[in-house]
């Protein structure tokens, strides 16, 4: 199979696309596929790994125009896999095509400025993510373990399986043209603790969403739901940080 | 030069937990060669251990806990372990991690192997991600300074007392000096010096091989944990969780053969145990396509799979193509864990003033020859929080920072030396086969002559590391020198696992030696000690802490 792979240099200067041929071992994901590349090939290839099981969050890239996470892609699977149907946007599209039956084409995650090769500046992500205040604002002079009911944990567990790979970030269209949107995830994980019973401070961690370059921002386009490796369907969380908000005024 | 009180490395759960200690009183940096939440903490999955219920107490799980690592465990530090889980979980439900609960809302507990009473506290079976998740937050909301993707290359000494580090900045290429007035190492373990591994790539025993050449020894070495159920083909962790729950396993003649190894524990025997079992049913060709069981849950029913173990089914779709509500799950046992690592006391620290450790790359010990499940998270945040309050309090000691920047000059001359030069050799092939030798010299059974000849092998592999190179001579993102030094890390490692295995003439939980399969405690019931001296690796013994709990046989 042959890898066609955007790279580039320091910044992202001189970006070209280079294509490698590797030989498919059984159940190969795209990162293992690219490991072959760094070790077989050329050892200069950059992209960000750890641990290869979808749980870490570090490999998400757009893999034949979509943003998933290289090591829960199959590579056998790819070329018939069902389009997630995302809505396009310029980042995701770039220029060149490519040939679907031959290739796996590899490029950096839209909507980030590129370090190298595969390597995003993810430092707007994280920005906007602490900008949301994602942590439990707990009751300090609480001495005795929580009584927490099992509804009460689900309703908000599926938004804590984000794991900050940043998928919906590079799939979201909004994120493009809007600089100052904090994205699908921040407004996941602030209503995660928003709709936590041992949250204190559920009113300050609402407006903060509510500020201009949260929920407002988000069209509902649902590629955020369409991407996301682990179901966390960060558009739901906005739809109900916004109906808060809707019922406050 | 950066200057700080107390520097962590690594952010998994122990160095945050070090780190946000320490940041109570001191002025605190922590180096880590990923984002923290990158992590491999974030992939444990079973659960963490805490005697909760008012019919279970941390005396019984001090016991299990002993009894588990076949009494090699320090019974001081099993002591400390389960004495203080339960206010660690009480602190993680104040962080506002999410555990699954029972129906009236208290925190839920599940069986684990080698556990007398159902004390494992989860989330799922996304205990690792949840708390690493929440901890980071934390650290977030704490202000603490991260510096990511800084991969530290040197520890600096001088007179038994430590300087602070050198470090490389992966982004940049840039080569910096961090003074410190105490280091806290909390890298996490050594899998990946092994072929078939559950841990993730970046778990090179860094920590462990900073330390080493530093001169703090390093304990127990030889004893690595293979765990019993790991996915066929890519050996991703299927967690103890499956078996809690009730999972089965089956050979190819659909016997569930544990009835033959551990008749009254079965499944839920220690890993160890179950591990070993496995493998000799594979041995003994009773392996399903020769090469693996099967783990089946089909029993336990849909809704119970989907609510308990949804991370163990997306797992076994996505990178095995099988659900197992409906087909059983090919497992086979992988290297999971490294019970040696930095030689620490109870209060963590090293034999060098001013180091500290802990988590998965120091060995205190609370596992002994063999951990229990949900002891590693726990471990992490007991002994995380002990290292960060231990290291702040060398704040008030004084270090003058000598030696730091002609050892960042030397760092820097050795790298800019590993990126210009063209390699003669291919940093992948002597990785692929030291981790080969590993597999097959020193993995479940263990045997004098192929040890002796996989030591053989290591050394020569790390004489031919010195000769290869790579290609890569860019400063930003070059991550084939990161990979060269792992290498060497690993290699260092690999060697002190090899000759602590090859000097014990018994077996003992992980450690088994079918050349000496019984546990010899008139000769062995102490730690193993390697340190560096005079360029080559040396062995010595250290007692084992004995306690209340007296040393018998180990039967399930």
């Amino acid at each position: 199979m042959r890898f066609k792979i955007l790279r580039s240099d320091r910044g992202g200067a001189n970006p070209r696309y280079e294509s490698f041929e590797i030989r498919l071992t059984p159940g190969m994901s795209v990162l293992e596929a690219l490991f072959a590349i760094q070790d077989e090939h050329d050892d200069s290839l950059a992209f960000r790994y750890s641990c290869r099981g979808a749980v870490c969050g570090s490999c998400a890239m757009s893999i034949n125009r979509e943003p998933r996470l290289a090591c829960r892609t199959q590579v056998a699977d790819i070329s018939n896999a069902r389009s997630l149907g995302l809505t396009q946007f310029k980042g995701l599209t770039r220029e060149k095509p490519w040939d679907k039956n031959m290739e796996v084409l590899i490029e950096p995650l839209p909507n980030l400025p590129v370090e190298r090769d595969l390597i995003v500046d993810m430092t707007r992500f994280f920005v906007a993510y602490k900008k949301i205040r994602p942590w439990l604002d707990e009751d300090e002079d609480r001495k005795s373990l929580s009584t927490m009911m099992p509804e009460e944990v689900s309703k908000v567990e599926k938004y804590a399986n984000c794991i900050l790979c940043a998928a919906c970030f590079g799939a979201c269209p909004v994120c493009e043209k809007d600089s100052a949107y904090v994205g699908p995830a921040a407004l996941s994980w602030s209503y995660r603790f928003f709709d936590d019973v041992r949250e204190t401070k559920r009113s300050e961690k609402l407006r903060i969403a509510g500020e201009k370059d949260g929920v407002p921002g988000c069209e509902f386009i649902y590629n955020c739901v369409k991407v996301c490796p682990k179901n966390v369907a960060p558009a739901l969380a906005i739809r109900n940080l916004k109906n808060q908000l809707d019922s406050k005024i | 030069m950066h200057e700080f009180d107390v520097v962590v490395v690594g952010g998994g759960l122990a160095g945050l937990r070090a780190a946000l200690e320490a940041q109570k009183t001191c002025d605190v940096a922590l180096l880590s060669k990923v984002h923290p939440i990158r992590s491999h903490s974030g992939a444990a999955q079973g659960g963490i251990n805490a005697a909760l219920s008012e019919t279970d107490s941390w005396d019984a799980h001090a016991f299990d806990t002993v009894k588990g690592s076949d009494y090699l465990a320090d019974q001081d530090a099993v002591d400390i372990l389960c004495r203080e889980a339960p206010g660690r979980i009480l602190e993680m439900d104040r962080f506002g991690i999410l555990f699954s609960r029972t129906p009236d809302g208290k925190i839920a507990q599940r069986p684990f192997g080698g556990a007398g009473y159902p004390r494992t506290c989860y989330t799922e079976d996304r205990t690792g991600h949840n708390l690493l998740h929440g901890l980071y937050q934390q650290s977030v909301r704490a202000g603490l300074k991260v510096f990511e993707e800084w991969f530290v290359t040197r520890i600096v000494v001088t007179d038994g007392s430590v300087q602070g580090l050198i470090a490389y900045h992966m982004p940049t290429g840039e080569v910096a000096a961090f003074k410190a007035k105490s280091l806290v190492l909390a890298t996490g373990g050594y899998g990946r010096i092994y072929a078939k591994s559950t841990n993730a790539v970046i778990n090179t025993g860094d920590g462990t091989a900073l330390a080493i050449r530093a001169g703090a020894p390093l304990m127990d070495m030889e004893f690595v944990q293979f765990h019993p159920t790991t996915l066929l083909g890519s050996n991703i962790l299927i967690s103890e969780a499956a078996r809690g729950e009730g999972g089965q396993l089956l050979n190819a003649d659909g016997e569930r053969f544990m009835s033959r190894y551990a008749k009254s524990s079965m499944e839920l025997a220690p890993r160890d145990i179950v591990a070993r079992s496995i493998q000799t049913e594979l041995n003994e060709g009773r392996g399903v396509g020769g090469d693996y069981v099967h783990l089946v849950l089909m029993h336990l029913g849909e809704e119970k799979i989907k609510s308990r173990l949804p991370g163990i089914r997306e797992i076994s779709i996505e990178f095995a193509g099988v659900d197992p509500v409906s087909k059983p799950i090919p497992v086979l046992p992988g290297q999971h864990y490294s019970m040696g690592g930095v030689a620490v006391g109870c209060d963590c620290r090293s034999e060098l003033l001013g180091v500290y450790s802990a988590g998965e790359s120091s060995c205190v010990s609370v596992h002994g020859a063999n951990r229990l499940g949900g002891n590693s998270l726990l471990e992490t945040l007991v002994f995380g929080m002990i290292a960060g309050r231990n290291a702040s309090e060398d704040s008030k000691r004084k270090n003058t920072g000598e030696g730091l920047e002609e050892a960042r000059k030397q760092q820097e001359r050795r790298l800019e030396d590993v990126k210009s030069g063209h390699r003669k050799e291919r940093v992948a092939d002597i990785r692929t086969e030291m981790k080969r030798t590993m597999t097959d010299s020193f993995g479940i059974y263990r045997e004098e002559k192929s040890m002796l000849a996989g030591l053989s092998k290591l050394k020569l592999l790390d004489k031919r590391q010195a000769n290869a190179g790579i290609d890569d001579h860019g400063h930003e993102y070059n991550q084939a020198v990161v990979r060269f030094l792992e290498l060497e890390n690993m290699l260092l490692v690999a060697q002190t696992v090899a000759l602590g295995a090859i000097a014990r003439r018994e077996s003992r939980g992980s450690h088994f030696r079918t050349d000496f399969p019984k546990r010899d405690d008139k000769e062995f019931l102490k730690h193993t000690i390697v340190r560096i001296g005079k360029g080559t690796l040396e062995l010595s013994y250290k007692p084992v802490r004995l306690g209340r709990f007296p040393v018998k046989e180990r039967t399930y």
